[in-house]
């Protein structure tokens, strides 16, 4: 909310600069975004006289001109509305204008010229500040001022706006005479509120002018109104515009800147109706009829349903309580009779209104953070108080008030040292009571115990912590001391999700990958993408009922989309090489108004010059080693792999390369390999190193195999054979070399074993394994192996 | 025959003294000392001499003999020494020759980041829990003291998925769920991602991280929170950096604070990162709402507890002076081979 400080002084003193106060406020739990001065923009512009004007010779129109600016200046101006005597503002050698303009002393058409005549829009002065400002020509005043003065006062510019950010709990200070108030406790101020009093000088009474239902009290607890006759239509006098400019609201008329201004200033939303514009003259409170049609203030239509309360007049919904007023009853130049509500309205009900319909204005704004029911009276008066002095109408005597059910006053009774407990700071209960009596908290002392009396507007304060909170801003934070805790000491630990997540990271880092991080929601076309079979698991996905956009509009079934997109976009910067991997759990719907489930999954993906299949496959198996699972490899994967190049470890993980139509709709114009492994199960079945072997004491016997096979027999096979054939003493097997050649013939291959045998209590014959080697080759034979010669 | 030893003597040392390999000193020991050496002949040739002559001469054989071993010996060993200095100078290789590319990767830094405060909080004595992202309003919002419709709901501009579940705001519904389901003592920290309606841009990101502390115990202050997180501040950050309080306003919290630190690139005496504050903003926290502790069925009467949380994507940014939020979830890896 922005303040001018100007306004703020005239109900406390602030003696502190804005910078210093705002620090003041920030620290005491008020927060401000900034602070500014208005008319910040432009520089060095005073009023000057023209004192003499000739045409120039060189020109049929420019204007040579004699100015007195403090000092005399020739100005020569292209602009014909200037008369001699005009007062104008002038920009002299060496001021800034808006949008960077530099003013400098030159000559135009030889004719010497120190500074620049201005118009309105040429120093920005917003349209509606001051009379004409908006017009083309040069800005003349409309009085005489000194010549040299500054002429921001006179645009009612130059003032410190203070923009606080009010927090959720203190809706009290959505208003100057909040924030006033507050400024008081903080600074130890007098808060002077000023006195309220209405000539009522118009005829008759309330009753012969207007009538009001109010039909659901419950969501407009109160309602108030006044009317004023001989209503004159005019713009509000300088100092009003002034302050509503400084505080982001546009002056407008008399009657229209009043309702702005008193719910500014007291934080009551206003509303003016044209008397005559309401059907027989009748207001009514009511929740508006299923399907109802009304048309709000800003020409947008709207169709309402029975929960959203409207004021309407005897036929139809006329306005939004408390959000927008109707088209039909809006002042005008020509309203002579004014309905001016002042009313609070439920907070929950106008929040869900003004949701619903998607309008958000500066009154449903403060309606949905709590308008304080008992203060709206007060609020009315002092709008009715500005009609006398702005002298724009006659305010009728007695005013409608419907507030059946006024707030009760509460009281809270705390502990002054359970209070000092809970804060740390040893605060004695006397400074308490004169803190909280500071902060208009009524409040009594009987030894440790507080009795205190909460004024109507702070609806935060509902127990002993809250007046804690209260104490402790305004004695200062600063006072918190720092402890260790005490007491029972825990054993902290790391969860086993994250051991899980630790170990997977560290392994895959060791072997060289980067960790990724992309958003777990994703575009349902990505998905679409993978062309995944109907019924898969995956093509069911949790949607977001409010997305950011279609982009992000589900929860992510599947890592690899966002592995993909995360390689394109490496690739498409130019970047050769990318091995990554990212851990985020997947989201998998069950029963509607259940949770869905979140399983953890990992996700794999790299291209680049030295990355193939037999890299992604070492990752997957180092993972698997250091998790202790040993699972064999199987041929195939889901569709979206290459048929051919890729494969699955049980129901853990699968990896391969990405089909050529898949990567082409992510635009990968290359091969790019991905494995995806499920965590939650991978950390279920960990196995932890058991009891070591001992070191072996006697020596392994080698010896190697060439076996010729078709191509199609498997490595994994011969391998699978090998193992199963070569009995308890064969320690290893392992593929050393894979031929294919001529002498092969076609279609066959190579493949050569190092076997290593060994007993762990004597050394091994070399019957033994003469023995052991005959089997092998017998097994592998089944496999239409032959001993390669 | 001296005349003769004499000779043999002054040769033999002039070649040994000019010997400039090892191989040159065999063959003068061949030559002088070997079967059919000069001396060796010498020895011999003995015979010719007189009887009373022989062990004199005989003597000085031997002690030439054994003078030229000796220094065969010495200088074979100075010529060794200079044959392995000059293989090993040969032997020099060019220690500049760059070596293979990096082999290991990295964590995202927010994973580091992460990491290092886990091992802060669980030295503190904290155990790590952690609970669903799609999360029931019930947990993330009402049990917090954030009813529906109410107007702290809009700090925390929420995806929903129905009426009832959200993406959750914070990780506060974990401190939820274990307020509902564990007795105190209760010290836990809970890390993970969450969600609000933001566009990315410098500073925002809709998908972000948490971690959140709580404590809840007989006894426990605000000063045990100040601690706690002056702890965590001067572990994080280094010596020298500790915590301010300024008050604020969350619901689940009261009294509640925004914690600045001071600012770890000038060490509080104002800077740019700093706006000339010497503090940077980085958390919220306050001691757990009474209300809140009643409606997860704990004794606001016995027990108090503090809360905390903490952006890690902020922190990440702070520490290692990344200039823009969407470098963090865009993932070009030549961002990510910054972090070790």
């Amino acid at each position: 909310m922005k303040v001018p400080m100007k306004w703020l002084r005239e109900y406390t003193h602030i003696a502190l600069d804005a910078q210093d106060y705002a620090q003041k406020m920030v620290m005491s739990g008020t927060g401000v975004e900034g602070v500014e001065k208005t008319g910040a923009d432009f520089s060095n512009v005073v009023v000057g006289r023209v004192v003499k004007m000739e045409r120039h010779p060189n020109s049929d129109h420019l204007w040579i001109c004699q100015v007195d600016a403090g000092e005399p200046l020739q100005i020569v101006t292209g602009a014909q509305n200037v008369h001699e005597g005009d007062y104008v503002p002038v920009a002299r050698e060496g001021a800034h204008l808006p949008g960077g303009v530099k003013i400098k002393r030159g000559k135009l058409r030889g004719v010497e010229s120190c500074g620049m005549l201005c118009s309105g829009p040429e120093l920005n002065v917003p349209e509606g500040l001051y009379p004409h400002c908006g017009n083309e020509g040069i800005l003349i005043f409309a009085e005489p001022h000194t010549p040299g003065e500054d002429v921001k006062p006179i645009f009612g510019l130059g003032d410190d706006i203070v923009d606080f950010e009010i927090l959720a709990n203190r809706p009290d200070c959505l208003s100057v005479w909040g924030l006033a108030r507050e400024s008081a406790s903080v600074l130890g101020e007098c808060f002077n509120l000023p006195e309220i009093s209405v000539r009522e000088d118009g005829e008759g009474t309330f009753d012969d002018y207007a009538k009001v239902e109010v039909l659901d009290t419950e969501n407009c607890p109160r309602y108030a109104a006044r009317v004023i006759t001989d209503v004159k239509i005019a713009p509000s006098p300088m100092w009003m515009r002034e302050y509503l400019y400084g505080a982001g609201v546009r002056p407008i008329n008399n009657i229209v800147d009043i309702t702005n201004f008193i719910m500014l200033e007291t934080g009551h939303p206003m509303h003016a109706f044209d008397l005559d514009k309401v059907r027989e003259q009748t207001i009514v409170v009511r929740r508006a009829r299923e399907g109802e049609h009304l048309t709000t203030l800003d020409g947008k239509e709207h169709v309402l349903n029975g929960s959203m309360l409207v004021i309407a007049d005897k036929e139809n919904a006329t306005g939004l309580a408390g959000i927008m007023g109707g088209e039909e009853s809006e002042i005008t130049e020509g309203t002579r009779r004014v309905l001016f509500e002042c009313a609070a309205f439920e907070r929950g009900n106008n929040r869900v209104t003004s949701r619903t319909l998607g309008i958000r204005t500066e009154s449903s704004a403060r309606f949905e953070k709590g308008v304080c029911p008992e203060t709206a009276m007060q609020a009315l008066d002092r709008a009715c108080m500005l009609v006398n002095l702005l002298d724009c109408g006659r305010v009728v005597p007695q005013a409608f008030d419907k507030y059946p059910h006024p707030a009760p006053v509460r009281t809270i009774t705390a502990s002054a040292s359970r209070m000092a407990r809970l804060i740390s700071v040893p605060v004695p209960a006397e400074k308490m009571q004169e803190i909280l009596n500071g902060l208009h908290i009524a409040t009594e002392r009987d030894g440790d115990t507080l009795t205190c009396v909460v004024p109507p507007y702070r609806q935060d304060i509902e127990r002993e912590a809250d007046l804690a909170e209260e104490v402790l801003r305004l004695y200062g934070y600063e006072h918190i001391p720092s402890t260790l805790m005490r007491g029972e000491t825990l054993a902290g630990h790391r969860s086993p999700r994250q051991l899980v997540l630790d170990k997977v990271k560290r392994t895959l880092v060791d072997m060289g990958m980067y960790e990724a991080y992309t958003y777990s929601f994703i575009s349902p076309k990505w998905i679409e993408n993978l062309g995944l079979k109907a019924g898969d698991e995956r093509l069911n996905a949790v949607k977001i009922r409010n997305p950011l956009g279609e982009d992000t509009s589900q929860m992510r079934t599947s890592l690899v989309p966002s592995m993909l997109s995360t390689l394109a976009m490496n690739l498409h910067r130019g970047n050769a090489e990318a091995r990554m991997f990212e851990t985020a759990p997947i989201f998998l719907p069950r029963q509607a108004g259940e949770l869905p489930e979140e399983r953890l999954s990992l996700c794999i993906g790299m291209y680049g010059e030295a990355v193939d299949f037999f890299a992604l496959k070492q990752a997957v198996e180092e993972l698997l080693f250091v998790f202790g699972v040993s699972l064999k490899i199987e041929k195939g994967a889901d569709g979206y792999y290459h048929p051919g190049r890729s494969a699955h470890y049980g129901t853990i993980a699968q990896l391969g390369e990405i089909h050529p139509d898949v990567a082409e709709k992510f635009e990968i114009p290359r091969r790019v390999y991905v494995a995806e492994v499920n965590l939650a199960e991978l950390g279920a079945q960990e196995t932890p190193v058991g009891a070591v072997h001992e070191l072996p004491r006697f020596p392994a016997v080698t010896r190697d195999i060439a076996l010729v096979v078709e191509e199609a027999v498997p490595a994994g096979d011969l391998l699978d054979a090998i193992v199963s054939a070569g009995g308890k003493h064969l320690e290893e097997a392992r593929l050393f070399d894979l031929y294919r050649g001529e002498r092969l013939g076609l279609g066959k291959k190579s493949l050569a074993f190092a076997l290593s045998f060994r007993a762990s209590d004597r050394t091994l014959t070399d019957e033994e394994i003469a023995a052991s080697m005959e089997k092998i080759q017998a097994a592998c034979a089944g496999l239409g192996a032959q001993l390669r010669k | 025959m001296q005349e003769k030893l004499q000779s043999i003597r002054e040769r033999a040392l002039e070649r040994l003294n000019q010997a400039a390999d090892t191989g040159v000193l065999e063959q003068i020991r061949v030559a002088v000392l070997g079967k059919k050496g000069e001396l060796t002949a010498l020895l011999r040739s003995m015979g010719q001499l007189a009887p009373e002559e022989r062990p004199a001469m005989g003597q000085k054989v031997n002690e030439l003999r054994a003078l030229i071993e000796e220094k065969l010996a010495e200088r074979e060993r100075a010529l060794k020494e200079r044959e392995k200095e000059a293989r090993l100078q040969k032997e020099a290789i060019d220690v500049t020759l760059p070596v293979q590319p990096r082999t290991s990767g990295a964590m995202h830094p927010c994973s580091i980041v992460l990491d290092q405060l886990l091992t802060i909080f669980t030295g503190m004595g904290f155990e790590v829990v952690e609970g669903p992202e799609v999360e029931y309003d019930h947990y993330n919002f009402e049990l917090l003291n954030l009813p529906k419709n109410h107007p702290a709901r809009d700090a925390q501009d929420t995806f929903y998925i129905d009426d009832n579940i959200v993406l959750r705001t914070h990780t506060s519904p974990v401190q939820a769920r274990i307020m509902t389901t564990r007795k105190p003592p209760i010290r836990i920290v809970c890390p993970g991602r969450t969600y609000r309606v933001d566009e990315a841009d410098a500073t925002h990101s809709p998908v972000f991280q948490q971690i959140e502390g709580l404590v809840i115990d007989e006894g426990i202050s605000m000063s045990d929170l100040k601690g706690t997180l002056d702890a965590f501040a001067s572990r994080l950050y280094g010596e020298g950096i500790t915590t301010r309080f300024r008050p604020s306003y969350f619901p689940f919290t009261e009294p509640s604070a925004e914690v600045d630190l001071t600012c770890a690139n000038c060490k509080g005496a104002g800077c740019r990162v700093c706006k000339g504050t010497g503090w940077i903003e980085v958390l919220g926290a306050g001691m757990v709402n009474p209300k809140v502790l009643e409606m997860c069925g704990i004794d606001p009467g016995k027990y108090t507890g503090f809360a905390f949380g903490i952006g890690i994507e902020r922190i990440t940014m702070l520490k290692y002076g990344v200039p823009n939020m969407k470098y963090l979830w865009e993932n070009d890896v030549r961002f990510l081979k910054q972090f070790r």
